[in-house]
């Protein structure tokens, strides 16, 4: 009887071992360990069987039912691994096909370049302020010693709305606001739209600027230029040089053009250099040390002795442009997305 | 303005200065900038004056000849020549090999057919003197042989092109910039200027009548001038810096304004009636014909120069041409005067006649120089134009009487400037000693006192008034180079009392959140076309008084014109068959007007300022995918675009409701029905939804442009703010309850009404009614819609039991039955 077990659970090892599927192995089952599979068909012939025998005899079929059993499992886990890899070899994704993408957005150059200034500048302590575009002559002119009849109008070209109302030339007001608000220490950015009458590929009648103001006791010149420098730095590149060329704006005294060095051809000043033409300087803004007749203006008294304060604007186009070398102002107000969509 | 290289050594040594670029170097340094430098020469490089000693026709061609030249010393030169007006023994302008003209043709040993030629006979064309000339120019028989035909022309100068800062009317002459070249060398000047012109016996009575406004006037009667052309030195001076000779006269006075910086005029003398010349009032409505052939009229705040009977010249700005100095002059009376900056600047602009005179006067004239400007002036006319000084007369009003004029001091400590310009104290490179001779190098008066220095500026320097003019005035003399570079420190808390840090923060965000949108963020102008606004219905209130254009003359009253022009210009320039996808926005203010825009107290403009949110949107709501991913965006995806921002900015109790539940009646730029009006509290905040498709026709859009436009402010308000941040709050560990239902109900019933009502009769264990489906169609009756609702209970503290859920289930279906009718869909 052992001998017949073996035989038949040696030849359904086999088998199961050579099955390559679920049907199969399922028959194998069935023809082994159903009711009327041949290892019950052994099984049922113990009765004729010495009763001594029947226990060893029971166990060695019970043993060849577990193994057939496991060796069930396990083939049948190995024919669904195949199974699956087969089913996967089918299931290919051509990954090369359009992706469901979202919209990408994109903020505006004047925006971004906005922003990485008043970055730069915030970590020197400057706080942040806002004014109005329609701006009283007073406080665009007057108040920041621009007054009527001054030659000094000339600079600046200038839309009116009203008698006495016109479309901030720059933000200074906003910087004569801040300090008609409050005494010193004024440590403010006014970033924002201003307006002039000119309008080519280097001049929008609309364009944007950070003016900066700091107001304190005993600022000084070398200040201006120690803030101008970080700026300069933190924005064209570690190595960037300015240099101060002294000229004339009327709120601020001594007044100065400020350049970088061009962070494209690095001061070598290469003819071919299409950003700074072979100058080796970009002249990108104006600054100077407050004018004494704005704390005038500003109301401020008493103990005055000392006070002192610088002033800076930044085109703010000016810059993006440079940086991005765009070639036309005016592509920065046509709202085409080709433009928008690149920065 | 124009600086001559030659005329200006006439007054400093340029010789320590390399050549041009280092004058423009210098100047620039010392803040006077340098536009351009010229070099009249240019191209006459190796042209030389030269005769022709034979002229001989060419072997091959008939219309050349191979002239022999000679430059007056060595071997004669072989040149062939086209031209045909030349013969033997003309004076001539010959190109040598290696020249390079004006016109840009280079000169090389060349054969023309088959004989050699060593150079080039010029034309007036191709040396550029002329636009067209007809054969050589041939130079007078006195012309003197090999001399640089630069130098024979006049052309061997330098010209500076300057644009000169609004504060330095002293450096509007050659004079000035010549103290700024010394002052920059420690040189003296090379020449001083010459004694003032001795008054007296004067024929012509002079009086001022406007007070400070004209302070003082120099007049000379000179008899028997001869007026003609000018001598070729003084056109050649002229011309070098741009000016046109117009007679010797009136050349002198352009050159003498030029030259020492103070505007001077010259009457036809016999034309001043009743030898009586005065400075006055204009009287209203009084004519003065200029020298432009124009009349003008005045208005009566002008200043005129006047003789007995009327206006011969408008103060400061242009003679009369009733008695302007003409061929037939023979007596002429000279001008050199002081007027008001200011009116001369009103006057010049009234009559948009900005004068080289006004340009000068406007900044400032040197107050002290009458008596040597007119003694230049007179004398230059005598010896150029003959005749003789009969009497001059200078007339001082109070305020320029007695004592010589002069500037009030300034007194400064000895170490202010070191200071306030962040130098070390007395050190190199500024010392004290350094510091001062600075300043009496720039011809101030210094005298040096205990613990300060005493210092008067220059009768001319009337930029010079205040300390930190003076301490500019070292900073540029030793060089903004040298100023050290520092970081000031945080001397107190910062506090600003108007931060907008978190307006400008709450911006950046919203910024943000649409670019994580998808959208691009447009910047348009603030003002456009009455056309633009009118197309979509929009009108403003505010005007450009002078705007360069009707393009740009109204300020916007929203920024959806501006929008919608972008989609359309970028539709325009769009091919192909995939529709567009059209993202932006736009966060700016928009303009309007109560009342009349004019400034009240030194604040208010009247007009209102309101800052817009605004956005833009259609085309497929994908970037990518296929066809199936490219359906066209519509309300929904709108709508979601505000609800994010409202998340974004953490606002809360804001309403949308459809127009036709608006007090106003909604926005007539956008559909009536496919649009929501969002409100602020009970403000209107603003409007989302389709462009009206009366406009989207009337404009020719073709697909769906959908728009919103919010109110800043009004979102702001129901904002959480920058920095107010979310606090934690806990959910609940019991898993909740759903449950769904399939309603039907009128289709005038809008699902936020249903999930009210829901919220309602479910509480307290409701917490959320959502719809999921809607339906319109052949399933459900004719004006009827099926909504599909799930409402989900939880409770933080417990598990709900099914009896409960059933329980509110049923409440919440009875209070859908009783105000919507509503019925579970079979």
């Amino acid at each position: 009887m052992i001998e017949k077990l073996s035989a038949i659970g040696g030849r359904a090892l086999e088998e199961i071992e050579k099955t390559s599927s679920f049907e199969s192995l399922d028959q194998i089952r069935v023809s082994l360990l159903g009711k009327k599979g041949s290892l019950n068909e052994v099984l049922k012939g113990l009765s004729g069987i010495n009763p001594e025998e029947r226990p060893v005899i029971g166990a060695a079929a019970n043993e060849w039912k577990r193994k057939i059993e496991a060796a069930l499992e396990v083939r049948k886990s190995s024919l669904e691994k195949v199974h699956l890899e087969q089913q996967l070899q089918k299931e290919k994704l051509d990954i090369s096909a359009p992706a469901r993408l979202a919209h990408r957005g994109s903020l505006h150059l004047v925006t971004q370049t906005v922003r990485r200034m008043m970055q730069i500048f915030g970590r020197l302590g400057f706080d942040v302020t806002l004014g109005p575009e329609a701006e009283t002559d007073y406080l665009n002119f007057e108040a920041v010693n621009i007054p009527a009849d001054h030659p000094a109008r000339d600079m600046q070209d200038t839309f009116f709305l009203g008698p006495g109302v016109v479309l901030r030339t720059h933000t200074s007001g906003v910087q004569m606001r801040s300090m008609l608000a409050q005494k010193w220490p004024v440590r403010v950015l006014c970033p924002g739209a201003v307006y002039r009458c000119d309008h080519d590929a280097t001049h929008s009648p609309m364009f944007h600027q950070v003016e900066g103001l700091w107001v304190d006791k005993n600022v000084r010149m070398s200040d201006l230029k120690g803030v101008l420098q970080f700026w300069a730095r933190e924005l064209f590149g570690s190595d960037t040089q300015i240099r101060l060329r002294p000229s004339y704006f009327p709120f601020v005294e001594p007044g100065a053009e400020v350049d970088v060095s061009c962070f494209r051809c690095r001061v070598k000043a290469s003819d071919d250099c299409k950003i700074c033409k072979g100058t080796g300087w970009l002249e990108v803004l104006g600054a100077g040390m407050v004018h004494p007749r704005l704390f005038e203006m500003a109301g401020y008294s008493g103990d005055t002795e000392g006070l002192s304060g610088f002033a800076f604007g930044i085109g703010v186009e000016r810059i993006a442009m440079l940086l991005h070398e765009v070639p036309d102002l005016r592509l920065l107000f046509q709202g085409d997305v080709r433009f928008l969509s690149q920065f | 303005m124009r600086i001559s290289w030659n005329w200006l050594s006439e007054w400093v040594d340029l010789s320590p200065i390399k050549g041009p670029s280092d004058l423009a170097e210098l100047l620039i340094r010392r803040g006077l900038e340098v536009e351009q430098v010229e070099s009249l020469g240019r191209g006459f490089e190796k042209v030389i004056t030269a005769q022709i000693l034979e002229r001989a026709p060419h072997p091959q061609a008939d219309r050349l000849s191979v002239c022999s030249v000679t430059l007056g010393s060595g071997e004669p030169l072989q040149i062939v020549c086209g031209a045909q007006n030349m013969k033997a023994g003309d004076k001539v302008a010959l190109a040598q090999v290696g020249a390079s003209l004006p016109n840009g043709v280079k000169i090389g040993e060349s054969k023309i057919r088959g004989v050699l030629s060593f150079g080039m006979l010029c034309s007036e064309q191709e040396l550029k003197l002329k636009d067209t000339s007809e054969g050589i120019l041939i130079l007078p028989p006195e012309t003197q042989l090999g001399l640089p035909l630069a130098d024979f022309l006049g052309k061997n100068d330098i010209i500076l092109h300057l644009k000169v800062t609004a504060n330095r009317g002293d450096c509007l002459s050659h004079l000035g910039i010549a103290r700024e070249v010394a002052a920059a060398l420690g040189q003296k000047l090379k020449k001083s200027e010459p004694q003032a012109l001795q008054e007296g016996n004067c024929p012509v009575s002079i009086h001022l009548e406007a007070g400070d406004l004209a302070p003082q006037f120099f007049g000379c009667w000179i008899e028997g001038v001869k007026i003609g052309a000018s001598p070729d030195w003084l056109v050649r001076k002229l011309e070098a810096i741009g000016l046109r000779s117009i007679n010797n006269v009136v050349d002198i006075s352009n050159w003498v304004m030029l030259e020492l910086g103070h505007p001077v005029h010259a009457y036809d003398g016999d034309e001043i009636r009743g030898r009586s010349v005065s400075v006055r009032p204009a009287r209203k409505g009084e004519e003065l014909p200029l020298l432009d052939q124009k009349t003008i009229q005045l208005t009566g705040s002008e200043l005129v120069i006047s003789d007995a009977e009327r206006a011969i010249g408008l103060a400061g700005v242009m003679g009369g041409g009733n008695s302007e100095v003409q061929l037939s002059t023979h007596n002429l009376f000279l001008e050199c005067a002081e007027f008001d900056p200011k009116l001369v600047r009103q006057a010049a602009g009234k009559y948009q006649r900005k004068t080289d005179a006004a340009h000068r006067f406007e900044r400032g004239i040197d107050p002290a120089d009458l008596g040597h400007v007119m003694s230049r002036f007179a004398s230059e006319v005598v010896r150029l134009a003959g005749g003789r000084i009969v009497g001059s007369q200078w007339v001082r009003g109070a305020s320029r009487a007695g004592v010589a004029f002069q500037r009030s001091e300034i007194v400064l400590g000895l170490h202010e400037v070191h200071d306030f310009l962040g130098f070390e104290r007395d050190q190199a490179p500024l010392t004290l000693n350094q510091v001062e001779a600075y300043w009496k190098g720039l011809n101030c008066q210094v005298v040096r006192e205990p613990g300060h220095w005493r210092l008067r500026p220059p009768t001319y320097r009337w930029d010079l008034n205040i300390k930190e003019d003076l301490a500019e005035e070292i900073a540029r003399t030793v060089g903004y180079d040298q100023i050290p570079a520092t970081i000031p420190p945080l001397s107190s808390v910062p506090t600003l009392a108007v931060s907008a840090i978190s307006q400008v923060t709450l911006m950046d965000r919203v910024k943000d959140a649409l670019v994580n949108l998808g959208f691009q963020e447009s910047l348009n102008y603030a003002f456009t076309s009455r056309d633009n606004l009118e197309r979509v219905g929009l009108k403003s209130s505010v005007r450009l008084i002078n705007p360069l254009s009707e393009e740009f003359e109204w300020m916007v009253p929203s920024l959806l014109s501006g929008l919608i022009r972008n989609a359309q210009e970028n539709w325009n320039h769009h091919f192909g068959s995939e529709s567009l996808p059209i993202r932006l926005f736009e966060l700016r203010p928009v303009f309007s007007a109560a009342g009349p825009i004019e400034s009240s107290g030194r604040m208010n403009t009247g007009v209102q300022e309101s800052w817009k949110l605004a956005w833009a949107m259609s085309g497929p709501r994908m970037a990518g995918g296929l066809r199936a991913d490219q359906a066209g965006v519509d309300f929904y995806d709108l709508k979601a675009v505000a609800e994010s921002l409202f998340a974004e900015l953490g606002t809360r109790g804001v309403r949308m409701i459809p127009f036709s539940a608006s007090r106003t009646g909604g926005n007539p730029l956008f559909h009536p029905g496919k649009s929501a009006e969002v409100l602020a509290g009970n403000a209107v905040a603003g409007h989302f939804g389709l462009l009206h498709p009366a406009i989207s026709r009337e404009l020719k859009i073709k697909g769906e442009l959908y728009l919103a436009e919010l109110d800043w402010a009004q979102l702001l308000k129901l904002s959480r703010g920058a920095f107010q941040v979310p606090v934690f709050k806990s959910w609940s560990q019991f898993p909740g309850m759903e449950r769904d239902f399939a309603l039907v109900v009128k289709s005038d019933v809008t699902v936020d009404k249903i999930c009210q009502a829901a919220l309602k009769a479910g509480k307290p264990l409701i917490k959320e009614a959502k719809v999921f489906d809607i339906y319109r169609g052949s399933q459900v009756a004719e004006g009827m819609t099926s909504i599909a609702v799930r409402v989900i209970f939880y409770d933080e503290t417990r598990s709900i039991q099914e009896s409960e859920a059933e329980a509110f289930s049923s409440k919440i279906l009875d209070a859908w039955k009783k105000e919507f009718g509503a019925e579970l869909r079979g």
